[in-house]
């Protein structure tokens, strides 16, 4: 994992997995190109697998069967209660405002597995040999290395309601995370009040693992204000908060660019 | 059950925060990009990577190379022989692709496959000119009901300004989240696909 140098080539590939579209930004340098996309393919099918197992829309997953209370969890995938204790993790640290077990129609922890995923890929291409690159999964994205001719990855912040905008571009070397309520409609869930978020707003997490961040962006959507300084405890993780009246709250360490 | 653990290297303890305000009020009245409401990250890669910004920070070596995995090599500043030209097959459909030309310069435009999205289905023409995406329109939108209908008609220009505005902005990607965007993106790439954009 390095940066991307003047003679790094470049691969680009877009899949369609877990309901979105995921893309590669990758640079090499020291392996063949033939080598990086079969890793891309390789990551690709551990996306599909995860997929496989995690989606809650596909009734006979894995997951949807432990759902059902069709099968224990000692008859799925390790990668489900691997998932579900990264999920009790992050109910602790998000006040509950992240509780994949307080949704309606039993645990469902599709908020952190599209980040948890990515991130286990990232692993796999930091292994094989990929100096740097981006992987972003619908707006989740995770970095490793640096950008060619940067020293970070230049992100924009989609504004929830203002369509000709972005919010903000920031800096990063880390993963980026971003949830609203305005994303799929209305699919965000209070687990403390039982009803579904309906005010417009937007919450980007950052921080150096993708899973972390995509379940604090969720829990962050969720809580708005009143959950930003719990959050803001969890240690290398930044948050911007866009609330729904307008304002703006974020912790001092996210890198706001100021001139592009 | 339910059981507390910290991933290695957490603890929970810091940090101040400000309090921000106002800020993007400044960013809309630069109007430096238009960005839309679904993160069509995927599309922002494939239109950005075509753009001038991004190919002049590869190498000229790399060009070559991604032609190898189908890609028209776009070169900034140069033309473009592979949008002036129809792809295989294309003539064979010519209410699906379409080539134009005016003074000199090319278009070519293409509607991709219909998407699914939560509320309805809808298809998305792409029309490419010197290497450029040079519109986007929705040409089929069918929905579920009214309020469907009049959501997607709001979202639908934001993603074409995040369209056309990822051929020019000076970033790596967007975070943000999707809805009907997947949709639109996945036509989109269709679309591209079938004039070799890609």
């Amino acid at each position: 994992m390095s940066l991307a140098s003047e003679q790094s080539e470049v691969l680009i590939h877009d899949e369609e997995v877990m309901g979105t579209v995921v893309s590669f930004e990758l640079y090499f340098s020291g392996i063949s190109r033939d080598r990086a996309r079969s890793t891309v393919a390789a990551a690709c099918d551990q996306l599909h697998v995860v997929d496989g197992v995690f989606s809650t829309w596909k009734p006979e997953s894995p997951m949807s069967r432990l759902r059902r209370g069709e099968v224990g969890i000692g008859e799925v995938p390790p990668q489900i209660s691997e998932v579900l204790e990264i999920c009790s993790w992050a109910v602790e640290v998000s006040s509950g405002w992240f509780d994949p077990w307080a949704l309606p129609g039993g645990v469902d922890p599709t908020g952190l597995v599209k980040g948890w995923a990515i991130e286990q890929i990232t692993h796999l291409l930091i292994e094989a040999g990929i100096d740097a690159g981006m992987v972003n999964a619908g707006g989740d994205l995770a970095t490793f290395g640096r950008p060619p001719k940067s020293d970070a990855w230049r992100i924009g912040i989609q504004h929830p309601w203002k369509a000709d905008a972005l919010a903000c571009v920031i800096e990063t070397s880390d993963s980026v995370a971003t949830s609203g309520s305005y994303e799929r409609g209305s699919h965000l869930f209070d687990p403390h009040t039982g009803r579904l978020v309906n005010e417009p707003g937007s919450a980007t997490v950052v921080g150096a693992s993708l899973t972390v961040a995509d379940c604090l962006a969720t829990a962050l959507a969720v809580s708005g204000e009143a959950g930003f300084e719990q959050i803001s405890e969890v240690e290398g993780y930044g948050l911007y908060l866009i609330l729904p009246d307008g304002r703006e709250m974020s912790t001092s360490d996210i890198v706001f660019v100021n001139e592009i | 059950m339910r059981s507390v653990f910290l991933p290695n290297g957490f603890t929970t303890k810091r940090s101040v925060y400000e309090i921000r305000t106002e800020r993007h009020g400044a960013w809309e009245m630069k109007r430096v990009w238009t960005v839309a409401v679904g993160a069509v990250v995927g599309l922002a890669l494939v239109v950005g990577l075509h753009s001038k910004t991004r190919l002049s920070a590869l190498p000229p070596g790399q060009v070559g190379q991604r032609s190898a995995t189908g890609a028209a090599p776009p070169r900034s500043g140069s033309s473009r022989p592979a949008a002036s030209s129809p792809p295989p097959g294309a003539s064979n459909a010519p209410s699906r692709v379409t080539k134009g030309s005016a003074s000199g310069s090319s278009s070519n435009s293409a509607v991709g496959s219909s998407e699914q999205y939560g509320y309805g289905m809808l298809s998305v023409k792409v029309t490419v000119s010197a290497n450029k995406i040079t519109d986007v329109t929705v040409v089929n939108l069918q929905t579920a009901d009214q309020y469907s209908q009049q959501l997607a008609s709001q979202v639908i220009p934001m993603l074409k300004s995040e369209v056309m505005s990822a051929q020019s902005a000076n970033i790596n990607g967007i975070s943000g989240a999707t809805y009907t965007s997947e949709a639109y993106a996945t036509s989109l790439q269709s679309a591209l696909k079938k004039l070799k954009f890609k």
